[in-house]
């Protein structure tokens, strides 16, 4: 099961076919599989301080520009470089959860993540660098097509594909990732080494990371070029952040964080949250999980303008958990439904979907979880 | 009496005109009654030349200044800022304050401190011996030449040697002697060849400022501005210096070259490259950046307020062109009266009409009948996406009554 997971330049929708023709289930849904996932009530207590309805960073769009920090940022501002100088993750973290002031993002989130850029491991980077520079993988023409299709286009990544390039060459390289992943991608895939016999010693895992890159796999790393201009601080950040993370989304596992746990969340939550929504759906003959889908699998990066998705990746790492995921899907489609009612096509409903530059996730999400 | 408010165009785009038949508003000819006029510049320099004898009644606006080429005629620019920096080091105002920098040469220059908005630069012919005196300080830097009148990158090059300078001034068959009036006048300037780079690429910045007023100066800056990147990575080498897309921004010349993509047509927005500057560089320096960008445009503004022709009739919106430097320093490159509401992609569609839509909502006075006698304060719901830069009459008006409280409280 584990070899249809990341077929290289399918989309999204194929591979939810594909998931679905392997289970060999004719329904579409996620609600027979055996897996148990929270409801609303026990996210509430998973993520208290927005439930608390106390004020958030990110819930008033105060520093949006030039009017500079209101009381709540430069209160935030003050803690959050107190916290920093502590250099201690679990108050990193602890601190993430309601929300970083940007000019912080990049310390704490590196903090959090254990990342810390030595001399070693600028050499180790350089020598991936260097690896790219000698061998050419058919992958590097995958990762070309993939930063050129989505990245390249994107108006609010375009200016990095160059720093895109050398991060997703260099990944595609690391064995560490391998090593650091084993057991939750399943086998890697192997080959035998060019002009030897076929026997277990001269294969090799290809590519050495052991991930084979996919249509979109690089918007997992664009937004942390907001907060790093340099390369080998972005590409230990970005590869901590999906070891620690974002395989979860293209690998299938019965993992409660993974991408198969998180669809049925959303399947649940929708339904128990939304009924109306549910049935309009289920009316209109549309798979609820086919309109957020991408959505989920990306982190929502490339859907969410950066500074948004940046708080949404702060609670990520600051809570160490997924769910919100799912629950932002279900907040934005229930803050839409109007509009959603009124159409009865796929494709309307994704043009229902298709702009969210003008959500605030953070009174969003504030709003799903709060007591009614 | 309940009339429709009438517009007149000049310019026939959809950006344009779906913001005035949103309003209800009914187009005429520009011999008939309009109360608002999106007119070319040159109309609006005949419609206020004497020979015309056109005279505005009160429910007239038109969306130029006369003399706006005060400001957006790149020689008369410098000019006015020149004279406006002479002036307040006269008066010994602390904004005029100098300093002294060594050149790369190891040569000295004065530079003022707060009011460096524009690179070292000289009007041609006229202040050719100037401009050589300038030169021979620094020899190993490059100059760039723009002819005065022109746009879109049209008849801008680079030179690095006094030789090349002479040697197109004989192949232009313009006469080069300082002595001698030429009709088509250029600007040379100290090319910044150290700008910030993002991706290894060169970029500058579009702002829209309005203005409803220069005297009292009332001016808005646009929330939305974006970021022009060239195409091509940047490379001061000497064989690139002929290489428009390296060196030269505009959206005009960059949309020739191979790597040109209509989807986002190489524009980041200004928001996005504020959020890209405080996560990787801190917030001090970046608000520093945004402060001293917004003194540059009240700056070059109040320099030309003395000489603008402040009809109340007029209101005009400046498309601003600045350069960042490596060490965060704004350089003003220069300012257009007909900022172009092409739209290169979707989201500078989107952009434009917003910024239309929001120029109107400003100028026009709340019962939203155009009026030349307003008091032009708009509320905040009016100003939209615009935030005030500067109002002179509400500073002035905040003066007297804290100036009123203190004489009541010292009796």
């Amino acid at each position: 099961m584990g070899k249809y997971d990341h077929l290289t330049e399918r989309g999204d929708e194929e591979k939810l076919y594909l998931l679905c023709f392997v289970w060999d289930e004719p329904k579409w849904e996620f609600a027979h599989l055996p897996l148990q996932v929270k409801n609303l009530e026990q996210l509430r207590k998973e993520y208290p301080e927005w439930a608390s309805g106390e004020p958030l960073l990110g819930a008033i769009p105060e520093c949006n520009g030039a009017s500079g920090l209101g009381p709540l940022g430069t209160e935030r501002t003050a803690l959050g470089a107190r916290v920093t100088a502590l250099r201690y993750a679990p108050v990193a973290q602890e601190f993430l959860k309601r929300g970083s002031p940007h000019c912080l993002r990049a310390g704490l989130w590196a903090q959090v993540l254990g990342v810390e850029v030595t001399a070693q491991q600028t050499a180790y980077f350089n020598q991936l660098k260097r690896n790219v520079l000698e061998v050419d993988l058919m992958i590097d023409k995958l990762i070309f097509k993939d930063v050129q299709l989505t990245a390249s286009n994107d108006d609010q990544y375009f200016v990095f594909e160059d720093l895109l390039y050398q991060v997703m060459l260099c990944f595609s390289r690391d064995g560490e990732v391998l090593q650091q992943l084993k057991g939750s991608i399943g086998n890697a895939l192997t080959v035998t080494i060019k002009g030897k016999q076929t026997s277990p010693e001269s294969v090799t895992v290809f590519p050495p990371s052991g991930i084979i890159p996919f249509h979109g796999f690089s918007m997992y790393a664009t937004p942390f070029c907001y907060l790093y201009d340099e390369p080998v601080q972005l590409y230990y950040t970005f590869r901590a952040f999906y070891i620690r993370y974002w395989h979860r989304l293209h690998y299938i596992s019965t993992h409660p964080q993974g991408i198969v746990s998180l669809c049925l969340l959303y399947e649940r939550l929708l339904e128990a949250n939304e009924p109306l929504l549910w049935i309009h759906f289920r009316n209109i003959n549309i798979n609820p999980i086919r309109v957020v889908f991408k959505w989920l699998m990306r982190a929502f990066s490339g859907h969410l303008p950066p500074d948004q998705l940046l708080f949404l990746w702060d609670a990520i790492l600051g809570y160490d958990s997924l769910y919100i995921l799912p629950l932002l899907a279900v907040a934005i489609l229930s803050f839409r439904k109007e509009n959603i009612f009124q159409v009865n096509t796929i494709q309307n409903v994704d043009a229902v979907l298709a702009d969210l530059s003008t959500i605030s996730i953070v009174p969003l999400l504030q709003l799903a979880l709060m007591k009614p | 009496m309940d009339k429709r408010v009438t517009y007149c165009t000049d310019l026939e785009k959809s950006v344009i005109m779906s913001n005035f038949e949103r309003r209800g508003w009914v187009q005429v000819g520009p011999e008939d009654e309009w109360n608002f006029y999106w007119s070319f510049t040159q109309n609006c320099r005949n419609i206020f030349s004497i020979e015309n004898g056109y005279r505005m009644n009160d429910n007239q606006i038109i969306n130029h200044f006369p003399n706006h080429y005060e400001l957006s005629r790149k020689d008369l620019l410098v000019k006015n800022i020149k004279r406006y920096r002479k002036e307040l080091e006269k008066e010994g105002n602390p904004l005029a304050e100098k300093t002294e920098i060594v050149l790369p040469s190891g040569q000295v220059a004065t530079r003022y401190v707060h009011l460096d908005l524009i690179p070292v630069t000289y009007v041609l012919p006229a202040d050719y011996n100037m401009f050589v005196e300038e030169y021979r300080k620094s020899p190993q830097s490059t100059w760039i030449m723009k002819p005065c009148g022109k746009s879109q990158g049209t008849g801008i090059f680079l030179i690095n040697k006094l030789s090349k300078l002479k040697k197109w001034s004989r192949e232009a068959k313009i006469p080069f002697h300082p002595q001698l009036s030429s009709k088509e006048s250029y600007v040379i300037s100290r090319y910044i060849d150290n700008p910030l780079l993002i991706g290894g690429k060169k970029f500058d910045l579009r702002l829209y400022v309005l203005v409803t007023s220069f005297r009292p100066l009332k001016a808005y800056l646009f929330k939305h501005g974006f970021c022009r990147f060239c195409t091509v990575k940047y490379d001061t080498s000497v064989t690139e210096l002929d290489n428009m897309y390296v060196h030269l921004t505009n959206v005009s010349v960059q949309r020739h070259g191979v790597e040109y993509n209509s989807l986002h047509g190489g524009k980041m927005s200004v928001q996005n490259f504020r959020l890209y500057l405080e996560g990787t560089r801190g917030r001090s320096v970046t608000e520093k950046l945004f402060s001293d960008m917004d003194w540059l445009i009240v700056h070059s503004l109040k320099a030309v307020a003395p000489v603008m022709a402040n009809d109340r009739h007029c209101f005009e919106c400046y498309g601003y062109d600045i350069i960042i430097d490596n060490t965060l320093k704004p350089w003003l490159v220069e300012v257009n009266a007909s900022p172009s509401l092409q739209s290169t992609t979707h989201n500078d569609r989107i952009l434009k009409y917003k910024l239309i839509d929001n120029i109107i909502s400003v100028v026009v006075p709340p019962d939203g009948i155009p009026d030349a006698r307003w008091n032009k304060i708009p509320s905040t719901e009016a100003l939209g996406d615009f935030e005030v830069l500067i109002d002179e009459e509400l500073i002035e008006k905040e003066d007297t009554n804290s100036r009123c409280n203190r004489n009541i409280r010292s009796r």
